[in-house]
This record gives C-alpha cells, structure tokens and sequence, in this order.
C-alpha cells in the first residue's frame, strides 16, 4: 500500500462503503447531532464539562463508566444477534454475510464485551461501591481515575472508529491470534485497530487497578484491617493484584505484534525465526487472569449480597477470602489449557490440566459457603437473590464444563468447538453479567437515591435465565456434534441447523431481558418518587456504604467511621451507636480537564498508530506527554473543605 | 420467591438435562458415536470425569434446592437469623476437603490419561502404522502417503485397524487444527513445526473431518473427508491413485499452495521426493 506523508495510508477509499459502515456512520453522526442539539437547547454543556466529565469523584466517574459499558454492551449485543442470524440461516449457504464480515463482527463482538462491557461495568461499580465500603472519601489517586476512564472511552471510540474510517475491523478473533494477524496473512490496518484500542484501553485498566490496589492498601477506615474488610473488597483487590501483574503482559505482546506489523520485524511470523506458538502463550498469560479479572468482584457482590438478603453474616469469612486469594495465585498458573492441542508433551499438558482443576477447590469452598449462608440465614428473594441463585445454577453448569476441558485428553475432543464457546458464555454471562446485573440492582438506590422496580427486575431474570438456557444448551450439544466455532456456513448434512435456530430463540429471549432491563430504568425514573430511599439503607444493609445517605454527598463521609468488626454498620446498628458529629476540615481533588486533553492526544497517536502517520503519532505523542508534565507541576490540585461548610451541607441534606 | 417461581428454576434445568440427554443420542451427536479407537478412550474419559463431577455437583444443586425451598416455605417467625459468630474450623475443613478428594482422584485420571492418550504416543499394534504427512495450506488439506509415494487433496482413506501416524504442518497457512471428531482429538498443525498424531479407525465408513482454528476467508470450507475401508480396499485404491493422471511435482505445489477455496478432491499418483521436509525446512532458513 502505497503511504502518503500527511495521511498516510488514509485515502478517499477508506470513507465507509458498505451498507453497514455507511448505516453506522450515519447513525453515529445522528446521534451525536441529536445529543449536541439537546445539550445546547437546554443549556447543559457547561454543566456537562464542569459536573461529569471533568469531575474526579469516584461516584461520578463510576457513573460514566458504565453508562459507556452500557452503550458498548448495545453494540455487542448487535453484534451476537448478527452471528447468531448468520449461523441459523447459513446451512448449504453463505447466509446474509461473507465470511470476513463474519469474521470481523465475532471478533469486536469478543472484545467489546470482555473489554469494555465487563470491565466497564466492574470499574464503575467499584468506583461507587469500594471508597463507600472501606470508609474513604475517595480513591487514592483521582486524577488516574478521571485518566483510566477516559482512556477506556478513547480505546472503546478508536474500536469502533472502523465504521466509519476504514470500513473493517480484524477478522483474526478477539485475541488477534499469529500468524493470522501477521502482515502476510492481513496487510491492512483492521488488526492495527484491534491492537490500538487494545494498548488504549489496557493502559486505562492498568491505571485503574494501580489506583484501586493503592486505595484498599492505604484509604480504609481507621481500624478496618485486612481480615474486616468486606468480601467485595477483597475480591477487587485480587482483581487489581491481577490486573496490574497481567496488563503490561498485554501491551508488550500487542506492542510486539505491532512492531511485526510496521517494521516487518519476526517475533511472532511463521518464518525467519519467528515463533507464533510464543504469541499464544502470552496472550493467554494475560487472556486466562484476564477471566479471573472478570469473574472475581462478581464473586465478591455475590457475597455481599447473600449476605445481606439473609440477614447473616457470609458464612466462613476467612475460606472466602482465602479462596479468592487461591485463585489469584492458580489464574497465573494455567494459561497453556487454552492450547493444550498444541502439541506439547503429556507433561506439561497434565502439569497445567491438573492444576487448572485445582480451581474447582476454591470455587467449591465458596459455593458450599454461599448455600450456607442461606441455609442459616432468613432470606428475602429481592430480585438481587434471584440473579443469585441464577448464577450459583450456572456457575456450578460452567465449572463442570471447564473443569471437563481441564482434562487435556477431553479437550482435544472439544477445543475450538462450540462446547468451548458454550463454557466460557456460561461463566461470564452467569457469573459477571448476572453478578453485575444483581449488583446494580442493589446498589441502585445506593447511586441514584430510589429502587430499581422489583417486578421488572424479577421477569428480566427470567427471560435472562431462560433465554440463557434455551440459547446456550444447545451450543454445548452442537461441539458435541463437530461444529466448530466461527464457522460462517455449513453444510446441512450435519444437521446442525436446528440446533442453531433455537439457539437463536434463546438470543431473542435474552435481547426481551434487555429491553425489560431498559424499560425497568426508565419506569423506575418515572417512579422515583415512589420508590426513593430516605433512609440510605433500603436492605438493612451490613456494610459501611449503607451508613450515608442514597446519595451519599460528594465527601462520603463528613466523619470518617471507626470500624471494629467485619460488619462495621451492622455493629452500629445493632450498638445504636449515632453518627459522630464532630466535623474537621478535611481536602477534595479539585476537578480537571486533564484526563480527557490526556486522553485525546493518545486517541490521536492511536489513530495515526492505526493509519500510519508518523507526524501525528508525534504531535500526540508528545501532547499526551506534554499534559502529563503541565500537571505534574499543578500544586493546588485539591480544595479544603471546612468544618463549617461540611455543617452547611449536612444541615441541608436533612441531616443535622 | 414464590413456589411457582422454584418450579420454573426445575423445569428448566429439567427440559436442559432431558434435550441435552435425547440430542447426544443423536447418531449425529458425533463425539458421542466414535468410530477410531482414540476418539474411543477419549469418550470414555470425558464419561467418566463427567460421572465424577455430578457425584459433588448433583449433591450440592439438592442441597441449593432444598435452603431454597426452606427458606421460601418458612415462616420468619424469629427476629434475626443465626450469626455464625464462631468459625468452626471442622466445618471449613470439610468444605475444603470434599472438592480436594474429588480434584485428587480426577487428577490422578489425568496425569495418566493425558500420557496413555498423548497424541505423540505410538499406538500398541502389531501392525507398523501407515505414515500420511499431512500439510495445512490456505484453505485445503493435503495429505502425503510417503510409503506410497502417492498424494490426496482433502481426502484421506485409511484402513480399518491399522494404526496411522500423522506428522503435520503448514504451508503459507496460519496456525491450524487437524480435527476428525470421530476418530480422535484435535492437534495443531504449524508452518515451520511437525506435529504428530496416532489414531487408529475401528469401523468402515465415510466420516469429516475439518480445520478447527480460524485461519481466514476459507475456514469454514476447509474440511476433508476420510474414508475407512478394509485392508485389500485400501490397498485397491491405492493402485487406481497410482493410474491417477496428476503428480505433484515442485510446479504444481507452487500452484497449489497459493490460497484458494472449495477445492475438489485431486489423487497424485506420484509425489516430489521429499516434498514434506524440504517445506518445513523453507520455514528454519534465514531471511534473504
């Protein structure tokens, strides 16, 4: 491809010309248009800037986190029911899409959802949830927060920029696998905009979990120790822990791949001395922590919802945490069962077969202390509890299957094939999906000052819970029937195809779930007033986030709690012990623009990364660089709230 | 929860077990029908991890069951649920030690599962295995008899109970997977790199096998069909490949191994000599 100074390889033909990008496009731009004509009738963009995208509040950054995951899990949600139309309707013919169409939407179908739905989700609730729950005003180091966000987006802008620049997406499947992804067998910039959204948002999560590591180690309330802090708490951490030791495993993979991309170097090629096999073993050092990154808070707001809904405490408080830690440390030590067909010897392949069943042990343990809680305890069935139970059906279905595949003899049998997809969808739609679908549920009132609707909540669980059986049971019997995954068409003599038509049935069943969701937030603000929460503790709940208001005011906490036990509101409660109201001053990070300038000067080296313009890549290189330096140097980056003010604002929330 | 609601949750997972039970019944259900003495043991191990693991998981769905179905029929008479203020340290003991027995016993199957059926290991026979060298290329399958000094595109016949031996690898491919569901497990196939596999058929018949690991525009098309026959079938066809009017030579291989998809099925009646190994070889060299 011939490359132009200025644009690089951009030319006019990189302008959208298929029926989908050019709908994409135009949709995009409608969209924004109709935002931008609301925002500026009602006179909201200052608002905008000064309140939302500036602000380093934790709970506000939480918020944007996951009104941009829900935006991204509507576009993965397209994306599945694409694939599973294509594949219902594709016996003996090409269906309605080619191949490498095909090809590109199961690929940003995987990454959307693994790096922006869930991680979005996950990082928004625990920017609200976790200052609240270790007594903390806010995390440790706002500006990253404000920074990892708008990283996140940027990376999640640049993903589906493709539409509308470009026209294709990468055809190689999420993890952009060598050689596929190698210049020989794709010499456009599709895999660049994997890559560069991949090193965009990467860089965002890592600075997240550095901060959210930081804040649990050093923010927690005065006598909060480790073994007091809440299961959700302590699952986070473990994430973070993951987090931080597996991202930079990411970028320096992609980063390697990159540089075979541009300067035809030979890490990962089929010849000249490159070793693809080493692509995969360490994009799957980062891919299998990367599960346990999605599925491990979603085991810790179960736990602190079973807790809650059975008025009891989590039953075996020290195994739970002892179990989230175990699996911290086996995640790292089981990456080769994603390839055991690869061809190393039955050593190695017993080695990390064996101890990827090991997990079984902790997700056991976790499972029997979850029942227990119940069993002792006096359940409500909120709709929280329903995911719950949901997810424990589920989680107990998928780790069957994985600990099945654990075993590297039976994996060769069903590697590749739908029986895997089947595996994996169970866990991350029974385990984080439903985890954060009940954490959002309960925390609602928490976050927005009034209940979700409980009907609504109950028949979107159903159709979640049905639709998830009628479309995935028959994914496990179609591996069992040969049929590999990412296959556009196939033959009918395989008789595949009305398996995969009720598999599709289920994916209407679910897309029902969806909008019953949406229709759930939207009636639910009509009803505000019905279902608000004044008393900040609509559960009778048991940790500290449920000692504030719902909201809670901007500092969280006027008095910081002094915490003696696990269950530090419960002990208030049960103590009756009132609030203190001896006010000290005390400092709140300042708003800044900083993150989002940050942010679009990397967004512009990763489009210039993309499209090959040096010049760009420098101007924002360098403006990226340049927005860190000017910051570093601000001193006054934090404001002093007096005890006076904190009186006045106490008093004026009903308080004083 | 109301009781309707547990008995939806029953119902459910009932219709799960009773769809998954009838459809793997299915002679399409081709995992489940082995054909190849592999794919045979492989079955059998999948049964019997499967058998294993329902011996904790149906226990503990019963007991899931049963706090449920308690805790929705009881009345809340007393104020606050039991705290577990102590923490039994037999208690947690045992919840640990129920999925350690378990995870033990199974990883003892594995350790010597994973050895007696590792693709690399020469099937006990007292036939010497008949040797195809198999090459991925973009998007066909081209399989090499070297004692034959014959050579098949996207098709394979082979004799029933006689061992085979697999080598494979790639040619202008990306990573691939050498898969036929009936007769044995997958194993990747690799520009540069030989891999191998043994298996061995146990019944006469047509069966498919395919390319397992997305490798671009022709994926979906690149399967293969193999037919198991007997001893002096085998031997027939091998006879009437050898009347077969093309060859192999460098020229066409040049010609074959540019992408291409839906290929029909093409008999060499020779091969280039050493053809196999001087394609893996092209991949050591340095770049020029």
């Amino acid at each position: 491809m011939k490359k132009n100074f200025f644009t690089g390889k951009l030319t006019f033909e990189s302008l959208p010309d298929h029926w989908y990008t050019i709908g994409g496009t135009v949709f995009i731009i409608l969209v924004g248009l109709i935002v931008a004509f609301i925002l500026t009738k009602k006179k909201r963009w200052k608002w905008l800037w000064k309140k939302w995208l500036t602000s380093t509040d934790p709970k506000r950054i939480g918020t944007m986190y996951m009104i941009f995951a829900g935006l991204m899990f509507f576009r993965g949600m397209l994306d599945a029911g694409m694939i599973w139309l294509q594949q219902s309707l594709a016996a003996d013919s090409q269906g309605y899409l080619s191949s490498d169409h095909f090809q590109q939407i199961f690929t940003s179908h995987g990454d959307i959802m693994v790096f922006f739905v869930t991680m979005g989700f996950f990082f928004g609730l625990m920017n609200w949830i976790i200052p609240l729950q270790i007594g903390a005003r806010d995390l440790a180091f706002p500006f990253l927060n404000s920074l990892g966000l708008w990283l996140t987006v940027s990376g999640g802008v640049l993903l589906n920029l493709f539409f509308v620049i470009g026209g294709q997406f990468a055809n190689t499947g999420w993890l952009a696998i060598t050689p596929l992804s190698e210049l020989e067998f794709n010499p456009g910039v599709r895999v660049d905009y994997l890559i560069w959204s991949l090193q965009l948002s990467g860089l965002g999560s890592l600075l997240a979990g550095i901060n959210f590591l930081v804040t649990i180690i050093k923010k927690r309330a005065p006598g909060m120790t480790l073994m007091k802090m809440p299961l959700f708490v302590w699952t986070s951490l473990c994430a973070m822990v993951l987090i931080i030791s597996a991202f930079p495993v990411l970028t320096a993979t992609t980063l390697l791949l990159w540089l075979d991309r541009v300067l035809e170097m030979h890490f990962f090629t089929a010849g000249f001395g490159g070793n693809q096999m080493m692509y995969i073993n360490l994009i799957w050092m980062w891919g299998h922590p990367e599960v346990y990154i999605l599925v491990l808070p979603a085991f810790g707001m179960f736990s602190e919802i079973v807790a809650t809904f059975s008025k009891n405490q989590i039953s075996g408080y020290v195994s739970m945490v002892w179990a989230a830690i175990m699996i911290t440390v086996l995640s790292y030590l089981v990456w080769l069962h994603h390839f055991f067909t690869m061809g190393a010897g039955a050593n190695v392949n017993s080695f990390f077969g064996i101890v990827t069943m090991f997990i079984a042990i902790p997700s056991g343990v976790q499972v029997f202390n979850w029942i227990l809680t119940m069993f002792k305890g006096r359940v409500q069935f909120q709709s929280p509890m329903y995911w719950f139970v949901g997810f424990l059906i589920l989680f107990m279905f998928g780790g069957m299957a994985g600990v099945f595949m654990a075993s590297p003899p039976a994996d060769f049998q069903v590697h590749n094939s739908l029986f895997l997809v089947a595996h994996f969808h169970t866990m991350i739609v029974g385990v984080a999906l439903f985890g954060i679908f009940a954490g959002t549920t309960y925390w609602f009132p928490k976050i927005m000052g009034f209940r979700l609707d409980e009907k609504l909540g109950k028949r979107a669980f159903w159709l979640w819970f049905v639709g998830y059986f009628v479309s995935f049971i028959p994914l496990y019997i179609l591996g069992f029937m040969g049929a590999t995954r990412r296959l556009d068409h196939y033959a009918s003599s395989t008789h595949w195809q009305p398996l995969f038509i009720i598999s599709t049935i289920g994916f209407v069943i679910i897309a029902c779930g969806c909008f019953t969701q949406v229709m759930q937030l939207i009636i639910s603000y009509k009803k505000r007033k019905e279902f608000s929460d004044q008393t900040g503790d609509p559960w009778d709940g048991r940790t500290l986030e449920w000692m504030t208001t719902s909201p809670p005011p901007f500092y969280n906490f006027a008095v910081i709690p002094n915490v003696s036990t696990r269950e530090a509101f419960w002990e208030m409660k049960q103590k009756k012990l009132p609030p203190s109201k001896s006010y000290q001053e005390f400092e709140l990070p300042k708003n800044t623009g900083m993150g989002i300038y940050i942010s679009v000067f990397a967004f512009f080296a990763g489009f210039a990364l993309v499209w090959h313009i040096p010049w760009l890549a420098l101007l924002g290189a360098l403006g990226a660089l340049t927005c860190v330096i000017i910051r570093s140097f601000d001193k006054h980056t934090e404001y002093m709230l007096t005890a006076e003010e904190i009186e006045r604002v106490e008093s004026s929330r009903g308080q004083g | 929860m109301k009781k309707s609601h547990f008995t939806v949750i029953l119902l459910t997972l009932v219709a799960a077990t009773l769809g998954i039970f009838f459809a793997l019944r299915s002679e399409h259900a081709l995992l489940v029908h082995p054909k190849g003495e592999i794919a045979r043991r492989e079955l059998h191990l999948m049964a019997t991890n499967v058998l294993l693991m329902l011996s904790i998981i149906v226990p503990t769905l019963i007991l899931l069951f049963l706090v449920v179905w308690k805790q929705v029929t009881k009345r809340h008479d007393d104020k606050k649920g039991s705290p577990n203020t102590r923490h039994p340290i037999f208690r947690e003991g045992i919840l640990w030690i129920i999925p350690l027995i378990v995870v033990l016993v199974m990883g003892v199957i594995t350790w010597f599962a994973a050895h007696k059926l590792d693709p690399y290991r020469p099937l006990q026979s007292k036939r010497t295995p008949l040797h195809i060298q198999v090459v991925a290329l973009d998007w066909k399958w081209l399989f090499i008899y070297p004692q034959q000094g014959i050579a098949t595109l996207n098709f394979i016949e082979i004799p029933e109970n006689i061992p085979v031996r697999f080598s494979l690898s790639a040619d202008g491919s990306p990573m691939n997977s050498f898969w036929i569901p009936q007769l044995s497990g997958q194993i990747y196939a690799m520009s540069g790199m030989i891999t191998t596999l043994h298996i061995m058929a146990n019944e006469q018949g047509e069966y498919t096998g395919r390319a397992a690991e997305i490798n671009g525009a022709g994926f979906a098309d690149m399967t293969f069909a193999v037919k198991v026959t007997s001893e002096s079938d085998f031997m027939d066809w091998i006879n009437s490949v050898k009347s077969s009017p093309h060859e192999l030579t460098g020229t066409v291989y040049s010609e074959l191994i540019k992408p291409s998809m839906k290929n029909q099925i093409t008999f060499y009646s020779s091969v280039k000599k050493d053809l196999f190994e001087q394609m893996v070889e092209k991949y050591l060299k340095p770049s020029s």
